[in-house]
C-alpha cells in the first residue's frame, strides 16, 4: 500500500469486524463478515509484497488474494444457507414419544422468548465497551510491539484477533461465536502471509494459505453443524438455553 | 507413493465408511482393513530417508513410527469394541480421519501445516462427540452440545495460539530490541498457551472433565489417546525447531516446571474431590499430562525419556481404561439408574482392566507406568528435593482417589442377589416369578482388554527394548542438555 493514500480497505476491515461484535442479528453480522473478507483480500491485493501472478483484464492480483477472497466467500454462503434454514426439522421419524414431546416443549418456550422487544441500547453496552478496549488495544499494539512489516497490517491483525477473541467472550448465540473463531484465524492469515513475505523469510507458501483457508471453511461447517443440531433441539441459538436444563 | 497411500487411503475409506454408515458392522470391518493396510504400509515405509512431494518434506523415524503402530493398533481396538457397544454412526469414519491427520502430522516437517492439521482434528473430533448411534431414537444431550462447544472454540483458539508462535518464529533473529518483551520469550509464551489448551494442563484443563463426563467412552479415548499424544509429539518437534526457546533459559525451564507441577498437585486434589467415576478419570488424567510436561520441561535426558515413555503408557492406558469404562456402563440386567458399588464382581474383565489401567497411570509396579514414573521422579530428584517430593505428593493424591472410586464403585459386596424362595402349594413354573437373568461380559471386548492388560504387564516387566529406542530418539535432540 502506497503510504500516501487513504486506506480504505482497512477501514472497510476494521468497520464491518467492529460490527460483528457490536451486532446480535445474523442477517448483519453474515453480511459485515462477507465484507471483511472481501476487505482483506483488497488490503493484501494492496500490498507490495504479494506479486500479482494473475490477470483478470487490466487487473492483476496474487493466486493468494483469489484463494483469501474464495475462503470469505464460501464461509459466508456456509453461515447464509446455515442461518436460512434452520426451520428444517430433519430424523424426526427416528424420534420416540419423549423426545417429541421434548422438541414440542422447547418450541413453546422459544416461541414464548422470541416476543420482538424494543430497542434497548442497554444490551449493547458490554459489546460496545469490548469494542473500544480493542481500537485501544490495536491501535497501542502495533506502537509498542510491532511485529509485521507496517504499521497499518499490524493494526490490521491485532484489531481482527481482538474483536474475534471479545466476540466470542461477550456473546451468547452460536453462530456468532462462529463468527469469533473465523475473525481469530483471518488474524492469523493475515500476519502469515504479511511475515512469510518478508524479505528475510521462507516465502507465502500457497500450500500453507490454502490450508488455512479449509480450516476456515471446515470449521464454518462445523459450526453450521452445531448450529443446526443446537436448534433442532431447543430451537434456538442462545447458549444460555444449553445450561438451563 | 508409500506416503501417498498412508495419508489418502484413509481419507477414501472414511469418505466410503460416511456413505455406509447405515450398516454399522459392514463400516467397522471395513475400518479394521484400513487399520491392518495401514500398518502394513508403516512397515514397508523407510526410516530416516526424507521424501519431497508438492514442496513438502515426509520423513518417518523410529519414534514415530513406534507411535503410529500404537495409534493404529487402538484404534483397531476400539472399532472392534464398536462392534459389541454401539457408538456413534459415524464413529469409524471421523476415527480413520483422525488417524489420517495424525499419520500426516508425524510424517511432515513443516510447522505450519503440523499445527494447522491439529487445528483440523480438533475441528473434525467435534463430530465424534455429537454423534449418535445408528436409529438411535433420542436427542442430543444438551450437556454435550455445550462440550463440543467448549472443545472446538478452545481448540481453534489453542491452534491460533501455536500458528502464532511459529509465524513469529519465522521472523525470529538472533538479538532483542531494546526495551520490550524478548520475541523468543513471547513465542514460547505462546506455544505453552497453546499446547497447555490442548493438552489440559491447570488452568485449561476445563474442556476435559466435561468431554469425559459427557462424550461417550471410545470418542474420549480417541481424542486423548490419539489427538493428545500426537500434541505432545509436536510439542517436542517445536522444541526441537526452536532450541533457543529452552536453550540457557532456565528461568522459562523452571516456570514449565513450576506449571506441570502446579497440574499435578492441583489435579491431583481434585481428583479426591470428584463426584463421579469419570470425574476421577478425567483429573487423573490432567495429572498425568502433568508429569509428561514436567519431564518435556526438565529438558533432560532422562526426563525427557520418561515423558516419552510416559506418553506411550498413557496411549496404551487410555484405550485400556475407557474401553473397560463402556463395558462396566453397558446395561447389565439389573435395575437400572442405581450406582453400583459391586462392578468388579459383576464385571471382572472390565473391572480389572479399568483398575490395572489407573495403576498404569499411576505409576505402580508391576505395569509399565512403573518404570516411566521411576525415569520422571529421577529427574526432579536432579532439580532438588523439593520438585520430587511434590511429584510423589501429586501421586499421592492420585493414589487417594483412585482408592476412594475403587472402594465406592468397584470393591463392594454383591448387589441384588436373586434369592430363591420358597414353593407355595399348589404353585406352578407359570405362577412364579421370572428369574433375573444377567448378561454376561461382551466375549471379544474383553478378550480386547486382558491383551492390553497384558501389554501393560510385558513392557512393565521388560522396558529395556522401549527405553532403549527411546534412547536412541533423544541423541538426536538439539534442546536436550546431554
Amino acid at each position: 500500500m502506497t503510504s500516501g493514500s487513504f486506506p480504505w480497505p482497512l477501514l472497510g476491515l476494521a468497520i464491518s469486524s467492529g460490527l460483528i461484535l457490536l451486532l446480535q442479528d445474523w442477517r448483519q453480522t453474515i453480511p459485515c463478515l462477507l465484507i471483511s473478507a472481501v476487505c482483506q483480500a483488497w488490503f493484501l491485493a494492496e500490498q507490495q509484497f504479494l506479486k500479482p501472478d494473475i490477470s483478470f483484464g487490466f487487473w492483476g492480483f496474487s493466486t493468494v488474494v483469489l484463494v483469501k477472497f474464495l475462503a470469505g466467500v464460501a464461509v459466508s454462503t456456509i453461515l447464509t444457507i446455515t442461518a436460512l434454514t434452520f426451520s428444517k426439522e430433519y430424523g424426526l421419524e427416528d424420534l420416540d414419544e419423549f423426545g417429541l414431546s421434548e422438541l414440542r416443549r422447547a418450541a413453546r418456550a422459544a416461541q414464548r422468548q422470541a416476543v420482538p422487544r424494543p430497542f434497548q441500547p442497554g444490551e449493547y453496552a458490554l459489546t460496545f465497551w469490548a469494542m473500544v478496549l480493542a481500537l485501544f488495544a490495536s491501535l497501542t499494539l502495533p506502537r509498542i510491539y510491532p511485529i509485521a512489516p507496517s504499521p497499518r497490517i499490524d493494526f490490521a491483525w491485532y484489531w481482527l484477533g481482538l474483536t474475534g477473541l471479545f466476540t466470542i467472550a461477550t456473546t451468547s448465540n452460536m453462530l456468532k461465536v462462529g463468527m469469533g473463531l473465523l475473525l481469530c484465524t483471518g488474524s492469523i492469515d493475515l500476519l502469515y502471509t504479511a511475515v512469510a513475505s518478508g524479505s528475510q523469510a521462507s516465502g507465502v507458501s500457497v500450500g500453507a494459505v490454502a490450508m488455512l483457508s479449509l480450516v476456515m471453511i471446515l470449521l464454518a461447517l462445523v459450526v453450521a453443524y452445531l448450529s443446526g443440531l443446537l436448534f433442532g433441539r431447543l430451537k434456538t441459538l442462545e447458549l444460555n438455553e444449553l445450561y438451563k436444563r | 507413493m508409500l506416503y501417498l497411500s498412508l495419508v489418502l487411503f484413509p481419507i477414501a475409506m472414511s469418505a466410503s465408511c460416511f456413505a455406509l454408515r447405515k450398516y454399522a458392522r459392514l463400516v467397522v470391518v471395513a475400518g479394521v482393513g484400513v487399520i491392518l493396510a495401514e500398518i502394513a504400509l508403516i512397515l514397508q515405509v523407510p526410516l530416516d530417508e526424507p521424501v519431497r512431494f508438492l514442496g513438502v518434506t515426509l520423513s518417518l523415524n523410529a519414534l514415530s513410527r513406534l507411535f503410529l503402530l500404537i495409534f493404529l493398533g487402538i484404534g483397531g481396538i476400539l472399532f472392534l469394541v464398536t462392534w459389541y457397544i454401539p457408538h456413534g454412526e459415524n464413529f469409524v469414519a471421523v476415527s480413520l480421519l483422525i488417524l489420517m491427520m495424525s499419520i500426516t502430522i508425524l510424517l511432515l516437517q513443516d510447522p505450519f501445516l503440523i499445527s494447522l492439521l491439529l487445528i483440523w482434528a480438533g475441528i473434525v473430533a467435534v463430530l465424534a462427540i455429537v454423534d449418535l448411534p445408528v436409529r438411535a431414537g433420542v436427542l442430543v444431550h444438551t450437556r454435550l452440545l455445550a462440550s463440543a462447544l467448549k472443545y472446538l472454540i478452545l481448540m481453534v483458539i489453542a491452534g491460533v495460539l501455536i500458528y502464532l508462535g511459529f509465524v513469529l518464529a519465522e521472523v525470529y533473529r538472533p538479538g532483542e530490541v531494546a526495551g520490550r518483551l524478548p520475541l523468543v520469550r513471547f513465542i514460547l509464551a505462546l506455544l505453552i498457551g497453546g499446547f497447555a489448551l490442548r493438552l489440559a494442563l491447570i488452568p485449561f484443563h476445563t474442556w476435559l472433565p466435561d468431554l469425559v463426563e459427557q462424550v461417550q467412552p471410545l470418542v474420549s479415548a480417541l481424542i486423548i489417546a490419539i489427538i493428545n499424544t500426537t500434541g505432545f509429539l509436536v510439542l517436542i518437534l517445536s522444541f526441537q525447531r526452536l532450541p533457543v526457546l529452552l536453550a540457557d533459559n532456565p528461568n522459562g525451564t523452571l516456570l514449565l516446571r513450576t506449571g506441570a507441577m502446579i497440574t499435578m498437585v492441583l489435579a491431583g486434589l481434585m481428583s479426591l474431590g470428584a463426584g463421579s467415576m469419570r470425574q476421577t478419570l478425567s483429573y487423573l488424567l490432567i495429572y498425568n499430562s502433568g508429569m509428561i510436561f514436567y519431564g518435556l520441561a526438565t529438558t533432560s535426558v532422562v526426563g525427557l525419556t520418561g515423558a516419552l515413555f510416559e506418553m506411550v503408557n498413557q496411549t496404551v492406558a487410555v484405550a485400556l481404561i475407557f474401553v473397560s469404562l463402556a463395558m462396566l456402563e453397558q446395561p447389565d440386567g439389573r435395575t437400572p439408574g442405581m450406582q453400583r458399588s459391586d462392578l468388579l464382581r459383576r464385571w471382572p474383565v472390565a473391572g480389572m482392566g479399568f483398575l490395572g489401567g489407573m495403576l498404569l497411570l499411576l505409576g505402580m509396579p508391576p505395569f509399565s507406568g512403573f518404570a516411566s514414573k521411576q525415569f520422571l521422579y529421577h529427574a526432579a530428584w536432579q532439580h532438588g528435593w523439593i520438585e520430587c517430593a511434590l511429584l510423589l505428593l501429586a501421586t499421592l493424591f492420585a493414589g487417594l482417589a483412585l482408592i476412594r472410586v475403587a472402594y465406592t464403585r468397584l470393591l463392594g459386596p454383591q448387589e441384588e442377589i436373586p434369592i430363591p424362595t420358597p414353593e407355595m402349594h399348589g404353585e406352578i413354573d407359570l405362577d412364579r416369578p421370572v428369574t433375573q437373568r444377567l448378561k454376561p461380559e461382551p466375549h471379544v471386548p474383553a478378550v480386547l482388554t486382558v491383551l492390553l492388560f497384558l501389554a501393560c504387564l510385558v513392557v512393565g516387566l521388560y522396558p529395556q527394548p522401549l527405553v532403549v529406542l527411546i534412547n536412541n530418539t533423544i541423541q538426536d535432540l538439539t534442546f536436550v542438555n546431554l
